[in-house]
């Protein structure tokens, strides 16, 4: 009966008794809560629970420690360590997580800036994909300019170059990136600070995007009117 | 209380030992000694010399099994090996090879 239950849990767990000694490879999650010595790969998640130690060179996906790891971790995608993870080895992984009350001693490799980006559009692929067949060859140029960090930094540049008088307005442009496209956002808040010509320029190329274009000199024209109201005050 | 599960994707080349159930789906080379019982199931393959109380296989042994209390081999099970045991079930459709001694004292 046990055994039959046992069937339907497609994970590995090493319980808090056991001990293995060599190599232990696979493609499935695996939770260490006993111990682990030698060498683990995997092509998923290895998770070492609180009662879990691991002596042993890792090369897993991605690693989540809340116990004890005394070895080198190698990840093609996360390394993190919780608040009673304790770790002494080096670490190579694009994306590394240690959180307060995590010790940990050793090296930390994340690689360049190229892999990191990769492991973050593998991660969020889907968003990217649809802009570039949609979004036209400019667009496309444009998300080459790390398209997923840049999202987060585009509020930002709003809120800066907005000051009091829109309110209204820079609200749509958040909801457009988060909804459709990514990349393109970028582009129209740089071009705002120059000049109006840019703009408009943008216009007449792109007269199928509706909210965009349109807005920036709306934009532009207020901040002017008012500007202008200001000096002949 | 089982807690350990090896899963039928994982591989395992050595050493596991403990005092816990521990089940089989995958693969494990080497040597296992446990205070509790041992399940290979279906799916499980078993190279190593295995010290346990209890066995049940359904899966394929190779290697010497010495159980204190029992060992049982299910239908459909493969087993290659010596077996050492007070209590032994062959159940019908398993396929064994090997020596089989209960300690019985002349």
């Amino acid at each position: 009966m046990s055994v039959n239950l046992k069937m339907f849990l497609k994970k590995t767990i090493i319980g808090p008794s056991i001990l293995i000694n060599g190599r232990l490879s696979g493609e499935e999650d695996l939770t260490v809560r006993g111990r682990v010595e030698g060498e683990v790969a995997l092509s998923r998640r290895l998770i070492v629970d609180k009662t879990g130690i691991v002596k042993a060179n890792v090369s897993v996906k991605h690693a989540i420690i809340s116990g004890v790891v005394v070895g080198n971790i190698t990840a093609t995608d996360c390394v993190e360590l919780t608040p009673g993870g304790r770790m002494v080895g080096d670490i190579a992984a694009p994306r590394v997580i240690i959180v307060e009350g995590a010790s940990f001693r050793g090296r930390v490799h994340m690689g360049d800036a190229q892999t990191l980006r990769e492991a973050r559009e593998r991660l969020g692929t889907k968003p990217a994909a649809t802009s570039q067949t949609s979004a036209s060859a400019r667009f496309s140029s444009s998300s080459s300019l790390s398209p997923i960090s840049r999202p987060p930094s585009v509020p930002r540049l709003i809120l800066r170059s907005t000051p009091i008088p829109l309110t209204q307005k820079p609200i749509p442009r958040p909801l457009n990136t988060m909804a459709n496209v990514p990349p393109s956002p970028p582009s129209p808040p740089e071009d705002i600070p120059p000049t109006d010509a840019l703009p408009m320029d943008d216009d007449d190329e792109f007269s199928g995007d509706k909210p965009l274009p349109p807005e920036p000199p709306a934009f532009m024209e207020a901040n002017q009117k008012k500007v202008v109201l200001k000096k002949k005050k | 209380m089982a807690n350990t599960i090896i899963g039928s994707s994982i591989i395992i080349d050595g050493e596991i030992s403990g005092d816990e159930d521990l089940v089989i789906q995958g693969t494990v080379k080497g040597r296992i000694s446990l205070k509790e019982s041992l399940y290979v199931e279906s799916s499980g393959i078993v190279e190593a010399d295995i010290d346990t109380q209890n066995v049940e296989i359904a899966g394929r042994v190779t290697g010497n099994i010495v159980a204190s209390d029992k060992v049982e081999l299910k239908a459909d099970c493969r087993v290659i090996g010596d077996i050492k045991s007070p209590r032994i079930l062959i159940a019908d459709g398993a396929a064994f090879k090997g020596n089989v001694d209960m300690d019985i004292k002349d």
